[in-house]
């Protein structure tokens, strides 16, 4: 076999015909092309400004099929020029590009124009949802607000997304302070469970940003969820409502563990580095090519890991999950370091080659008892990009724009046999649909 | 016309969302999902008012049940695990048997939802997958949780939330450039965000049975839902590059990081605008910097050394202040800034309890306990917590008389025959140990018992 073929089969493991046959079968159901879109028939406004999570949140309804005009100032919505380095595709951030799916493009100047707020006020009466993240309140003082609104379109769905949500006297103290991606995860607990054990030295034992939008995407999704769940209200009812998301709750809200963490302990935890507070092995581990990513955590995953990596001598001091868990932080590295001189004398794929024989073995075995421990090769985005499983998963789809020229995007993120999310354009000039909705819903 | 924040406290009236309408009354999930995953998506689904029942295996449970942070447990219960199973009917079923099968089949017939994340191929195995519910019930709304999808050539790879992190390539950004200090996300983000997804299809699938009648399938990959959220991919397309690591440093804004302050705090300040950035210039005593080519616009300005330059400087400046000062000129000067919390804050922020995002729930069988509330606050359906997670098979009895309609001798005898079961004396799948099953009302058919 050639090394590329050797390597395949490592990736590649068979069922039994029937299961395969399924599989063949489900790769074609799911392919998104010519099937019903779930909300073909809603019209939603994204007013967002300056803030990702609004976009998010009106990029997935898109992608569901509803029809959504982003709205924003003649010289375009800030959002545009946040990009990593400074990277931009003719005056466009990455980012911007990334969540432009299925969009139509409309200039209003809602913060200081009058005409366009009463053009806005009249698009609403025949929208389903209307997403904003201006400061609370300034949206109602211009006489666009969900008060305003609903009282028109008692069915409208009104999200607004900012940084201590609509209500309370937080809300009202903080209402001029704008949103951010890294104030959301520092607000809402992220950045205190990562990063290294505190006698490591600064900054490497500082609070950690994750190195993603993480408060930004959750607060999206947080935001789309629950004003679908309010659509389906609607649809029952006709009743609309305001879905308000803060921010500054989306880490703590989305795991719910830091609330009941401080409550039973009556303290914070520390942070502990590349170690797991409950399972171990579950981390990542140095080896000859790279790293590789090791979840053993059960006991009898445990004990394979350490046949596997002939260190089975030791299997006596850490035979049970309690022995290994870090509250004693000394010994849970103890075994760490014993781990990692054992996988650096192996390839990653070596490694995952090993585990996965010995788990086809135990599988088969009549005594169940033996164990499945999982190694995997640790993945960058970009090497990420090249494995053949996502390539017939169509998980990347590749654009060919004619203003933004040639980049992939990560698009189909659910597969479903009936009204499946896709990305079908992604073009996104500032207005470039102004006539296109003009026609269609301001003239009678 | 009345206050802003009047007018949205009266809208919202977090004390009595109890009393407003559920959004998901009358939908019945069966959630045949374990650890985190599945059992989220179901949850969610529960907090809207959906009547989700779990299933387990007697003595034995869900694999989270007895897995707690650091090994502590709380009244013999894992205190995570009330946030993430809450809300639900909790029946123990020894799937081995025939007759567990029928009753499983009995239900689905009613069912409108049903959540599995066994490793691909299980489910259809076990004949309880796609394929044979459908049958029964063709407007079922299948959801499918897995680390790889349920096709591809890595579909039968196991897999937790690590390997969707390691195999979406997020693992590797968390951590300082040219090092390997780098983390995983904490907490098993890789199954919640995930998790939420799962509710978020559901949601669209009964939106469209609504419209339609026509149920549907859905195959979820944790690893495509985490790559949803990372616009890596798209920068490698177009630069041939890679962001990489940046540490504490957010590269898409300048200035945006977090900084330590005078009183040895951590404070992540940024931002997103040129208004914002000028106004922070001022508040720095910095004005200066607004006339240097390098910063006049916000690509220049995000330039790595350009970006270097000026978080450096606001290094210096938020060192030498407090991080209540820092807060304060930001919400003057209106630039985004935040104090990093923890645990403890969180669980104690006073604003978060009156917006009813943290919780102080009172449950009958465990009494006081702080949980997270949605960080999306409905106000006409909102999120709700009813009862905290339960033993073992608590609900077995009530769920089979009330949802199957049938006679307590038949329950008895299934008892008997060990078709369901319940707990052994692991912690995790007991009840506390002051508290007797004997004398609650759901464990005995629903009847009320003389205490």
């Amino acid at each position: 076999m050639s090394p590329k073929k050797q390597k395949e089969a490592i990736y590649t493991r068979h069922g039994s015909s029937r299961l395969a046959e399924l599989a063949k079968a489900l790769a074609e159901i799911m392919n998104p092309e010519g099937k019903a879109e779930v909300m073909d028939d809603l019209l939603i406004l994204d007013a967002s400004y300056a803030n990702f999570a609004g976009i998010i949140a009106a990029s997935l309804f898109a992608e569901f099929g509803a029809e959504v005009i982003k709205i924003e100032p003649p010289e375009g919505d800030p959002a545009r020029f946040m990009t990593p380095f400074g990277v931009h595709v003719k005056g466009t951030g990455i980012p911007f590009i990334m969540e432009a799916r299925n969009k139509r493009y409309m200039t209003l100047d809602l913060k200081n124009n009058n005409q366009d707020r009463a053009i806005f006020d009249k698009l609403s009466r025949k929208a389903a949802v209307v997403i904003e993240t201006f400061p609370p309140g300034d949206m109602d003082a211009w006489g666009i607000g969900y008060r305003q609104l609903s009282e028109k379109n008692p069915s409208l769905v009104y999200i607004a997304i900012t940084p201590y949500g609509q209500y309370t006297e937080q809300a009202r103290k903080f209402a001029r302070m704008p949103d951010a991606d890294i104030t959301s995860q520092a607000g809402s607990g992220l950045p205190a469970q990562m990063g290294d054990v505190a006698d490591k030295g600064e900054p490497y034992n500082w609070p950690l940003r994750a190195g993603m939008w993480a408060g930004w995407y959750i607060s999206g999704l947080s935001a789309t969820l629950g004003a679908t769940v309010a659509l389906f209200h609607r649809q029952n009812t006709g009743k609309g409502q305001m879905v308000d998301v803060a921010t500054m709750d989306a880490y703590s809200s989305m795991v719910g563990i830091p609330a009941s963490i401080g409550c039973t302990w009556g303290k914070a935890r520390p942070r502990i580095g590349v170690l797991d507070f409950i399972l171990y092995p579950y981390g990542h581990w140095k080896c000859k090519d790279g790293y590789v990513a090791i979840a053993a955590p059960r006991d009898h995953d445990f004990r394979a890991l350490l046949k596997i990596l002939k260190l089975w001598e030791i299997e006596d001091d850490w035979r049970y999950s309690s022995d290994r868990i870090p509250d004693i932080l000394e010994q849970a590295t103890h075994l760490h370091k014993l781990i990692e001189k054992e996988t650096v004398k192996y390839t990653a794929d070596e490694l995952v080659g090993m585990a996965l024989n010995y788990s086809k073995k135990s599988a088969r075995s009549k005594w169940r008892g033996g164990g499945v421990p999982i190694v995997m090769r640790l993945m960058t985005p970009e090497t990420a990009m090249e494995n053949k499983q996502w390539h017939i998963r169509k998980t990347f789809q590749e654009f060919h724009d004619d203003a933004l020229g040639k980049f992939t995007i990560s698009a189909n993120f659910v597969k479903m046999s009936e009204s499946p999310p896709r990305v079908k354009w992604v073009s996104c000039e500032i207005g470039k649909d102004n006539e296109y909705v003009r026609d269609k819903y301001i003239k009678e | 016309m009345e206050d802003y924040f009047s007018y949205t406290e009266k809208l919202f009236a977090p004390a009595e969302a109890n009393q407003k309408p559920e959004a998901l009354k009358g939908i019945r999930v069966l959630d045949f999902s374990h650890v985190i995953f599945g059992p989220v998506a179901a949850r969610i689904l529960a907090d809207y008012g959906a009547e989700v029942i779990k299933l387990e295996l007697p003595f034995f449970g869900d694999l989270w049940r007895p897995a707690t942070y650091w090994g502590k447990y709380w009244k013999h219960s894992n205190p995570i695990w009330h946030n993430i199973t809450k809300n639900k009917y909790f029946l123990s079923v020894n799937l081995k048997l025939e007759k567990s099968k029928e009753l499983i089949y009995k239900m689905a017939e009613t069912a409108d939802v049903v959540i599995e994340n066994f490793a691909p191929g299980t489910a259809e195995t076990w004949k309880i997958g796609y394929t044979q519910i459908s049958k029964i019930n063709p407007r079922i709304i299948f959801l499918s949780c897995s680390t790889y999808g349920q096709y591809g050539p890595m579909r039968f790879f196991p897999g937790w939330d690590l390997l969707a992190q390691a195999a979406s390539g997020v693992l590797s950004l968390n951590g300082y450039p040219d090092t390997d200090k780098f983390y995983k996300l904490p907490d098993y983000l890789g199954d919640f965000v995930p998790g939420n997804f799962g509710a978020l299809s559901i949601m669209m699938a009964l939106y469209y049975r609504k419209k339609t009648g026509k149920g549907q399938y859905i195959d979820l990959a944790q690893s495509e839902a985490l790559m949803r959220l990372l616009f890596n991919y798209t920068y490698h397309s177009v630069t041939g590059g890679a962001i990489g690591r940046t540490g504490n440093v957010d590269p898409t804004m300048v200035p945006a990081a977090i900084f330590k302050t005078a009183d040895e705090k951590h404070v992540a300040l940024a931002c997103t605008t040129h208004e914002q950035f000028k106004s922070l210039l001022n508040a720095m005593g910095k004005e200066n910097l607004l006339g240097d080519d390098r910063f006049t616009n916000n690509f220049e300005r995000l330039k790595p050394e350009n970006a270097k330059f000026l978080n450096n400087i606001v290094a210096d400046w938020v060192k030498n202040k407090t991080c209540a000062e820092i807060i304060e000129i930001a919400v003057i000067a209106s630039f985004p800034a935040a104090e990093v919390v923890d645990d403890y804050m969180i669980c104690h922020d006073k604003w978060r309890r009156a917006r009813g995002s943290v919780v102080l729930f009172k449950d009958d069988m465990y009494g006081e306990l702080v949980i997270a509330g949605p960080s999306a606050q409905l106000s006409g359906t909102p999120s709700r917590t009813k009862w905290l997670a339960r033993p073992l098979g608590y609900h077995n009895r009530i769920v089979l008389k009330k949802f199957l309609g049938m006679s307590e001798e038949e329950i008895k005898s299934l008892e008997k025959k060990k078709v369901i079961g319940t707990f052994d004396d692991r912690p995790g799948l007991k009840p506390p140990v002051y508290y007797n099953l004997n004398e609650d009302t759901i464990c005995n058919y629903g009847k009320e018992v003389c205490k």
